[in-house]
């Protein structure tokens, strides 16, 4: 195990940080998925005719979903009732999971498998299970990955990503009946076949996320290219379903363009091996299939999110290409910002969850690079409402006591131009002092960017002074 | 109040209707890979070859050659002729001397076929819903997924996949073999389901 994901939900942010920068395995590790994650998508992207005009798209038609939420919600609702399935509303996560927990006693439920689902980790799903006494068999390879190691997931597409061949190989070893011998990945995934096989036919509950809610037909989609969610849910008798409410599109074209969004951004494939819509329970004569399906749409702050600034974020598909794509998850991994969702979405989405003076280092832990912004299928403005946060964070005084005072200095100096060029110039010759061939390696006050990093030695005279010099010729 | 009635009190439309016609209006002329509708066959084909798919195929003339497809398949796997058959009355016209059927499949089943609804030229994927005789969990459980797909049902984009009207229980799109990333992004067949896709063209 790297040495931070044992402390994780203790530390500081800035204690998880350094952890992990000193965690060479964990670069080696995120670097090997999310660099191909990359790569891959670039080529998707490229192949794919006017990819930007599809992004608008997308973007539109999240949009026209978040204004008629209600009206999509309810039309979801009595189709899938229709269909035979029962809807559960929650308000809040703990809501989310006293349903899922009383429909899993009330079908005498002594093991669940489960489906990854970010929504469940997000409600906190995993524990109250855990804490119902109900078993629990996570069928994605990567969730049961990081089951077994006792951990929670680093991304949203690739739970284990921080995890390295040799890491879950020992793991396997330690924790499967019948381990592989052979130390390659495709034996070590064949243990894992061998292991939970048994594990998901003989489960009482089926519990699965949703990445879409089809309001015109009351359908469910799911997505996997394992093939682990039409094997967690088809064989037990009750299907579970947990969804956040934004999960809504109008019809399946609509699902469509949003599928071919989601693929290409996430893991570069023109689409997911499996891609199943299910309708309520089994039909009379269905050979397979449950006899109860329970959807629980969930809000947990997402009408909050629509009234408050944030309906933008609804939009998110759960891709993942933010991060892949992140500057700073590339260094630090998913742990290392401490809430369910890492990277930019997750930076934006945790101070909903956790509360913003828990969360606020979170928009300060970016460089407002864009490529986020960038590479979002549903054109998200991620560094404008990370911007938004580090406002209000200031507004309402969670900014520590040397910040507010270091800047409300600087802002008194800088609206006197005369006093802020005379103490540029002071302070450009100071540096200038410090600087040893080009680089100034220990800097007063700013300990802390220097420490990783040298900063280049400045010129011999400010921006202004230069300026004003050659004006004067 | 509820939690339904608080979530929905919170969520009136933010913006004038039709919402109905919105929502077409978003559907307009979508982006989407060029697809040669002249040549669906080739095109279908052609995706189907692509690593991320990764399904080999063959060619029949009339339904009379599905056994012998199979038996071909299954003998060049180095399989024995054991195969899984869905209660499809189209499936009992076929003479299958020669295999073992099973009528459910097992847990560690070898060999399912299954009689897909559609192809879609867009991706190479396999159309597929649940009916009293299409059961959906061997397709799942199975090692090598052998599927019928008549040339005449290949149609050119995803759009076309859906039935309209009242919904089947289950409507799903396979495009590949069960397959995971989850080891260092390295790609690995056969992670839970099917290692192998094995498409049999009826050119009826």
């Amino acid at each position: 195990m790297s040495s931070f994901t044992a402390k994780a939900d203790t530390a500081t942010f800035k204690e998880r940080t350094d952890a992990a920068l000193a965690d060479r395995i964990l670069k080696v590790a995120v670097e090997r998925t999310a660099g191909t994650a990359e790569t891959k998508r670039g080529i998707a992207v490229a192949a794919f005719p006017d990819f930007d005009a599809a992004r608008d798209r997308a973007a539109a038609i999240k949009d026209h979903v978040v204004a008629h939420l209600g009206h999509y919600l309810e039309m979801f609702e009595a189709n899938a009732v229709a269909a035979g399935a029962k809807v559960h509303w929650a308000s809040t996560a703990d809501e989310a999971c006293k349903i899922v927990i009383d429909l899993c006693k009330a079908a005498n439920a002594k093991s669940v498998a489960r489906s990854k689902s970010m929504l469940g980790e997000e409600i906190g799903l995993p524990h109250a299970l855990a804490e119902a006494g109900i078993g629990r068999v996570e069928t994605d390879l990567a969730e049961h990955i990081i089951q077994l190691a006792d951990e929670r997931p680093s991304h949203i597409i690739w739970p284990a990503m921080h995890k390295t061949r040799e890491q879950v190989s020992a793991l396997f070893k330690a924790k499967h009946r019948s381990p592989h011998e052979e130390e390659t990945i495709a034996a070590m995934a064949e243990s894992a076949r061998r292991q939970l096989r048994g594990e998901m036919l003989g489960a009482d509950v089926g519990i699965s996320g949703a990445n879409f809610l089809i309001a015109y037909t009351g359908a469910i989609c799911t997505v996997t290219n394992e093939g682990n969610a039409e094997l967690s849910l088809v064989p037990p008798r009750v299907h579970i379903v947990t969804a956040g409410i934004e999960k809504i599109v109008p019809s399946m074209p609509h699902a469509v363009h949003m599928l071919r969004m989601l693929a290409r951004s996430a893991t570069g494939a023109a689409l997911t091996q499996y891609t199943t819509f299910y309708t309520g329970p089994k039909r009379p004569g269905d050979r397979d299939g449950p006899e109860e399906m329970h959807i629980v749409l969930v809000d947990n702050g997402r009408t909050k999110m629509r009234e408050e600034g944030l309906a933008e974020m609804l939009r998110c598909i759960r891709c993942g290409a933010c991060m892949n794509h992140c500057v700073v998850f590339r260094q630090i991994g998913g742990h290392a910002y401490g809430g369910t969702y890492p990277g930019p979405m997750g930076s934006v989405l945790t101070p909903v969850f956790d509360g913003l003076p828990q969360s606020r280092d979170l928009a300060h832990a970016c460089t407002l690079n864009g490529k986020c912004q960038e590479v979002c299928p549903v054109r998200i403005p991620l560094p404008t409402l990370l911007k938004g946060w580090r406002e209000k964070s200031w507004r309402e005084g969670l900014e520590p006591t040397s910040m507010r005072v270091g800047l409300g200095v600087w802002a008194w100096v800088a609206s006197r131009p005369a006093l802020y060029r005379f103490g540029t110039g002071i302070a450009v010759r100071a540096m200038r002092l410090l600087g040893r061939k080009g680089w100034i390696d220990r800097l007063p006050l700013a300990g802390g960017w220097t420490q990783y990093r040298d900063m280049p030695r400045p010129a011999a005279q400010t921006f202004m002074a230069q300026y004003n010099k050659e004006r004067r010729k | 109040m509820s939690a339904r009635d608080a979530i929905l009190s919170r969520l009136k439309s933010t913006a004038p209707g039709p919402i109905e016609a919105e929502a077409a209006a978003l559907l307009t002329a979508p982006e989407r890979p060029a697809v040669d509708e002249s040549a669906l066959e080739a095109e279908f084909l052609a995706r189907l070859a692509l690593p991320s798919v990764n399904a080999s195929h063959d060619v029949i003339a009339a339904m009379a050659d599905l056994p012998a497809a199979i038996a071909r398949y299954l003998e060049g796997q180095g399989e024995h002729l054991t195969l899984y058959l869905p209660p499809d009355p189209r499936l009992a016209t076929c003479d299958w001397t020669g295999f073992t059927l099973h009528e459910s499949a097992a847990p560690d089943e070898a060999a399912t076929l299954a009689i897909a609804r559609k192809g879609i030229a867009e991706t190479g994927s396999l159309v597929f819903e649940t009916s009293p005789q299409a059961p959906m969990l061997p397709n799942f459980l199975t090692l090598h997924h052998i599927v019928l797909l008549a040339v005449k049902d290949i149609a050119p984009y995803l759009e076309d996949a859906p039935l309209p009207g009242v919904q089947p229980r289950a409507h799903y799109w396979v495009t590949g073999v069960s397959g995971t990333t989850d080891i260092e992004g390295s790609y690995v067949r056969g992670a839970h389901g099917p290692r192998f896709l094995h498409v049999i063209l009826l050119r009826d």
